[in-house]
């Protein structure tokens, strides 16, 4: 016993991913090649080599404005894909987190804005109700920013439980009922502000979508102003908001009851269900909780753009999946892990933003991004089979 | 069995064409004038486009795979086609059929990563859907493109003088996928996959090579479905064209009863599916509902089919369940 | 004689290390129904795979028709001629059954279609053969267990099989079937075919074959022509052999205070008028053929499958709305029969899998945080007092494990949560002898600690040497009951194969009455 204890830290003892053997049983290239491959911070690495190498060419990438820029891009799409790895990992999917971000982007812009325009809205349903020249139904109120920021929460992780109960009650493809919702939704955004965008959010919800906490400046100080755009935000607001759902997800995720059970879901459903897992309460909160960081994007995203947004581009939902996928979530389940999402997420940004500074069109990005997340999957197979290996030894 | 349950089981067992028999009466009602020839044509007509897509879908789901790729096929073969339209002036028929073989070559680059490299059929599709659109814009710098007025004709010309063509080649579309799924070697295999992998390659079934000409059929029917909405639309090619297409081939496929795990589904419920998402959509234009009303209904609608469907695979499964004992002997002591 | 159509030369099959085969030499004649007896775990299922070319074999060799034989897969044994039709079929259940039939080569029409006219001529004339009146488009999905094992013969007879394995045909078939079934292979014999049948319903095999095989321990024990056997024979060649030192011995007697009461449990169609006691401290044995009901008895009573009427109490307390959450609540363990499917999470770390039922157990409040240190210390106790063979726990996944090591897990992942009644399911099924005899001792324990354990198995001789009772299942009834003090190996199997003087096999089922005056000892 105490010798078994002796070897193990406690941060490795239970993190229930694709753990990685550390033996030095492999020497030489080819071992440390391996070691590499199946390493948790494989993406990570991989990351870190390609941004060092595209810095030469490209030395613009390295000054602290891009980096800075680069990482406001970064909280949003982390929030919403922390959700999709959930799913992912229980054995679902869910198409609908960019309708949900939609929806409840609206619905906060409906809570708080300042003014509408009876030119854009005056055609909406809920134009006279929720809707008035005079802005949102809470609008002016000192209350409305927090009042708008639940009601989106609250709408995203409904959306969540209706798709979870469909799932499990009515025993549905994950894929065709996130698609329905999906669909009900984005146009149900689309029809309440007729497809316009909602301005005149209120200063303060701008703050959480862009806020800095604490700024810095680098360089000299040469005149007693500094100007706005050399001050560089350091931790913002969304640093914070998705920085800590990305703690209590990992912490749901490795350290409690729920998290086991999710990865005893998505590992084997049946095994699960005998050992007494209460496995549809534990899908359905995994939808909800997947709602709820979709709206916590919303959140950010909306309040970076200072207005509500009832579409977001559809390709963002590929990026969700494909950085979840390449951070080592897999779409068969009971595998993925916060950390590789993360780390996904940041290989994403930073392959948009250096496919940016090659200047080249905006499709050719695309094209790339398509082929890095086939990439991607195939070095999944690989690491996989790696990793088989030295478990059966 | 009593005869309400056996009413019950009929009715699940064709819940879709129930469905589309329900809508149709409603949208009757609502307004008489949808029962004219016109709207009828005008309805089968644009569904054309979806429902060859959803025919090459459901190809793919009886393999229990998926193509998420087929509207950025659409597109890409499309773009390729006008473009040498344009710059060298060939025919329309030349332009359909390099429209084909661009659409043919992309399903082979996914039939390459799913059956050679295993890529898991999602993720391959996914990449590609991506790929697809962007070369597509690459080449096109994003712009509109124009195909000459010739192709525009083609949409318009009527076959035999009375039938619009989009539902000529929908209707051939139709009659190839019935022939090839329930009358060929190639078909009926990929039944056998979609029922059991492991037992298909036990009975000495190549399953790599039909797995590989499903997704490049699915390809080539994507073509063509691209082909002909461009003719549909009077040559007009912008940035969104064909994008989201493959829910709607999916949701028209699952409509007509194929099931997303493989080996069950046929062209016939998806040409039905396929009708039944055009009709609520035509049905919904046509009494002036709300544009933005209009895909949520949709949404309704779906939901509502595949509902039904989990209730007559449930029922199913009930009746299917294994017995170790003759229940007449035990129940009724007996005969 | 003849040249047999196929030899087998000391023939050897080992699985990591453990003999399954043990140098059989065999011979089967054409014209020939070769029957094939023993238990469960004998090595019949293992030879036929031999020869089906399911597995390759370690030594031996075996020819057909003078030439060697060597399959490489199920699909080169065809070509040979031979035929394997398993218990469970290997049928397209979406297509029809002349489909099934030529899935894997259509013959076509000069345009490229199958041909449907020739397809459904020739598979009327095989079905034809089999006796079957079904039309040929038929999807398998409407048509019965027994017909569907018709169609697999069809499919035998269109790829000109010479030698066709039936393995336990007629376990899912009813009388009428599996009359059909014999007079189709009576007439298979007569134009030449060589048949080798294997199953568990003894008088059915004196019935129909010329020569009967019996195999124990992987090796056979007899082959001779079937008049040489009687039912009393052919059980005790099947038997056999002293088992005391197998089995650690039962130490502790059974209390007598009742832990769980099974009272008039039915569901149509699978189990009939279920009654069963289990006392604390008892090991009770399950014994019944596959298909008996044993099973499908255990996961009602855990709660995984629905019943009809009767009543099931834990401690006295009747339990309603079961599931498997409130049987755990109850104390109620299930090591079901399958690890891989329903045990075992094989892709997750060994710690991980022991933690799984027990695990709100290790976690802290409010948010259920669970005590990493205190589950690891638990589940690490837990492997050391089952002595599992494995590498760190908290690293390897249970997929590396051998099967006696992950069938070790699984009972560790029950006994976290301190359960008061066991209920195994074939817990030894696919595992060594040496791990076999350690779960043994810690059923022992178990039962010394005051749980009641309910063990399903069809191997008789384990059931044997552990057990303070056993009950016999038959056709989804509890067929016999025998204290330790009655065990007899012969009875027992007459009750299972219901081969008791009472009840002729074919004919109409017991009543319940009937069978309680039957077994009434």
């Amino acid at each position: 016993m105490a010798i078994v204890q002796d070897k193990l830290s406690p941060d490795s003892a239970f993190a229930l991913t694709n753990k990685a053997k550390r033996s030095d049983r492999f020497s030489g290239g080819i071992g440390m090649l391996r070691r590499l491959l199946v390493s948790d911070y494989f993406v990570l690495y991989l990351t870190l080599l390609f941004f060092l190498v595209a810095s030469i060419f490209y030395p613009t990438l390295s000054n602290p404005a891009s980096i800075t820029n680069q990482i406001q891009n970064f909280w949003p799409l982390l929030a919403v894909a922390i959700g999709q790895t959930f799913v992912l990992i229980i054995g679902g999917i869910d198409l609908s987190v960019i309708a949900v971000m939609g929806i409840t982007s609206v619905a906060g812009a409906l809570v708080m804005a300042e003014n509408l325009d009876p030119a854009f809205f005056d055609k909406s349903p809920v134009w006279g109700s929720l809707m008035t020249e005079a802005g949102g139904v809470l609008a002016g109120n000192p209350l409305a920013v927090p009042a708008a920021v639940l009601t989106m929460l609250l709408i995203g992780t409904f959306i969540g439980w209706l798709n979870g109960v469909a799932i499990t009650r009515f025993n549905l493809a994950p894929f065709m009922v996130t698609l329905v919702t999906s669909t009900f939704f984005a146009a149900l955004a689309l029809w309440l502000t007729q497809s316009r965008n909602i301005s005149g959010i209120p200063e303060a919800y701008v703050t959480l979508g862009k806020g800095d906490i604490v700024s810095i400046y680098l360089g000299a100080k040469l005149t007693p102003d500094i100007a706005r755009r050399d001050i560089l935000p350091f931790i913002t607001y969304p640093f914070m908001i998705a920085a800590g759902l990305a703690v209590v997800a990992q912490f749901l995720l490795s350290r409690t009851v729920f998290g086991r059970r999710m990865f005893s879901i998505g590992t084997n459903r049946k095994a699960a269900e005998v050992s007494g897992v209460p496995t549809q309460s534990v899908i359905i909160r995994v939808y909800m909780f997947c709602g709820f960081c979709a709206a916590m994007a919303s959140v950010l995203y909306s309040g970076r753009l200072e207005i509500g947004q009832p579409s977001f581009p559809n390709n963002l939902l590929l990026d969700i999946i494909g950085a979840a996928v390449i951070g080592g979530t897999s779409l068969f389940g009971g595998k993925g892990s916060i950390r590789g999402t993360f780390f996904g997420v940041a290989f994403f940004v930073l392959l948009l933003n250096i496919l940016n500074a090659m200047r080249l069109s905006p499709f050719i990005i695309d094209a790339v991004k398509g082929a890095f997340i086939l990439v991607a999957a195939l070095l999944d197979i690989i690491r996989t089979r790696v990793a088989n290996q030295e478990q059966r030894v | 069995m009593n005869s309400r349950m056996n009413i019950r089981q009929l009715l699940l067992n064709n819940s879709t064409i129930v469905l589309f028999i329900v809508v149709f009466i409603i949208f009757g009602i609502w307004s008489p004038l949808f029962y004219s020839p016109e709207n009828i044509t005008n309805i089968i007509k644009q569904a054309a486009f979806t429902g060859i897509v959803a025919v090459g879908m459901t190809f793919v789901l009886l393999t229990a795979g998926i193509d998420l790729s087929v509207g950025s096929n659409m597109y890409l073969s499309v773009v390729v086609s006008g473009l040498l339209m344009r710059s060298t002036g060939i025919d329309v028929l030349p332009a359909l059929i390099i429209s084909l073989i661009v659409g043919t070559l992309f399903g082979a680059f996914n039939a390459f990563c799913i059956v050679r490299l295993k890529i898991i059929p999602f993720m391959t599709t996914l990449g590609t859907l991506i790929i697809g659109r962007g070369i597509g814009t690459a080449l096109t710098e994003s712009k509109q493109i124009d195909f000459p007025e010739k192709m525009n004709d083609f949409g318009q010309t009527l076959f035999l003088g009375i039938i619009p063509m989009p539902i000529v080649v929908f209707a051939l579309v139709m009659l190839a996928g019935y022939v090839l799924l329930t009358r060929t070697q190639f078909g009926r295999q990929i039944y056998a996959i979609g029922n059991d992998p492991e037992a298909a390659r036990k009975a000495g079934i190549d399953v790599d090579r039909v797995m590989a000409l499903v997704y490049i059929l699915c390809g080539f029917f994507a073509g063509l479905a691209g082909f002909v909405l461009v003719s549909q639309l009077g040559g007009r090619v912008d940035r969104s064209f064909g994008e989201g297409r493959e829910f709607d081939a999916i949701a028209a496929a699952v409509l007509g009863g194929t099931s997303l795990f493989g080996g069950v589904g046929n062209v016939f419920g998806t040409f039905v599916g396929a009708l039944l998402i055009q009709m609520v959509q035509t049905g919904l234009q046509f009494n002036l509902v709300n544009l933005y009303l209009q895909p949520m209904v949709k949404a309704v609608v779906i939901f509502l089919a595949i509902f039904f469907d989990s209730l007559r695979e449930a029922s199913q499964k009930r009746l299917k369940r294994r017995f170790i004992r003759p229940v007449s002997a035990s129940t009724a002591g007996g005969d | 004689m003849t040249t047999p159509l196929l030899q087998i030369n000391a023939l050897s099959k080992a699985f990591f290390g453990i003999s399954a085969v043990k140098s059989v030499t065999l011979a089967v004649h054409p014209g020939e129904i070769l029957g094939l007896i023993g238990q469960n775990g004998a090595g019949k299922s293992t030879l036929m795979n031999l020869i089906g070319g399911v597995v390759p074999a370690d030594s031996g060799e075996m020819l057909l028709k003078g030439k060697p034989y060597t399959p490489r897969t199920p699909a080169d044994a065809n070509k040979n001629g031979i035929a394997f039709i398993h218990q469970e079929l290997n049928l397209f259940t979406n297509l029809s059954i002349a489909e099934n039939i030529f899935i894997d080569a259509f013959p076509r029409t000069r345009w490229g279609m199958i041909d449907r006219v020739t397809i459904k001529n020739k598979t009327r004339d095989l079905l034809q053969a089999v006796g079957l009146e079904i039309a040929p488009e038929t999807q398998i999905e409407r048509i019965s267990p027994g017909e569907r094992q018709l169609v697999e013969i069809a499919r035998a007879l269109y790829q000109d099989a010479e030698l066709i394995i039936f393995d336990e045909p007629t376990t899912s078939l009813t009388a009428r079937e599996t009359e059909r079934l014999f007079a189709i292979m009576r007439q298979l014999k007569e134009q030449g075919k060589a048949i080798i049948y294997i199953s568990h319903i003894l008088n059915d095999i004196l019935k129909l074959s010329d020569s009967l095989a019996v195999m124990r321990d992987g090796q056979l024990m007899a082959h001779e022509p079937t008049a040489a056997f009687d039912v009393n024979r052919m059980i005790a060649l099947m038997v056999g052999r002293s088992i005391e030192q197998l089995y650690p011995p039962r130490s502790t007697p059974p209390s007598t205070e009742l832990v769980l009461d099974i009272h008039g449990v039915s569901a149509a169609g699978i189990v009939e008028n279920i009654h069963l006691q289990l006392h604390k401290g008892e090991v009770l044995g399950l014994f019944g053929l596959m298909g008996s009901g044993r099973t499908e008895l255990a996961r009602m009573i855990f709660g995984l499958d629905p019943f009809e009427v009767g009543d099931i109490r834990v401690e006295g307390v009747a339990l309603n709305n079961l599931s498997p959450q409130s049987s755990i609540r109850n104390r109620i363990a299930f090591v079901t029969e399958n690890r891989r499917e329903e045990g075992l999470l094989m892709n997750i770390d060994i710690a991980n899998n022991i933690g799984l039922v027990a695990l709100p157990e290790f976690a802290r409040t409010p948010l259920l945080v669970i005590d990493r240190r205190e589950l690891l210390d638990n589940a690490q106790h837990m492997a050391n007092t089952l002595q599992l063979k494995s590498g760190n726990i908290a690293l390897q996944n249970a997929k590396a494990l051998s099967g006696g090591n992950q069938q070790k897990v699984v009972i560790a992942k029950w006994l976290l949560s301190r359960p008061a009644i066991f209920i195994m399911d074939e817990p030894t099924r696919g595992i060594d002898v040496g791990a076999k005899y350690e779960i043994y001792a810690i059923i022992n324990q178990l039962a010394a600690e005051g749980s009641g354990v309910l063990i399903i198995s069809s191997e008789l001789d384990e059931l044997i040497g552990i057990c303070d009772r056993i009950l016999v299942m038959s056709r989804g009834e509890i067929y016999g009951q025998f204290g330790r003090n009655e065990f007899n190996e012969e009875r027992i199997l007459r009750a299972a194969f219901r081969e008791t003087a009472a009840i002729p096999t074919g004919e109409k089922l017991p009543t319940l009455d009937e069978m309680a005056e039957g077994s009434a000892s």
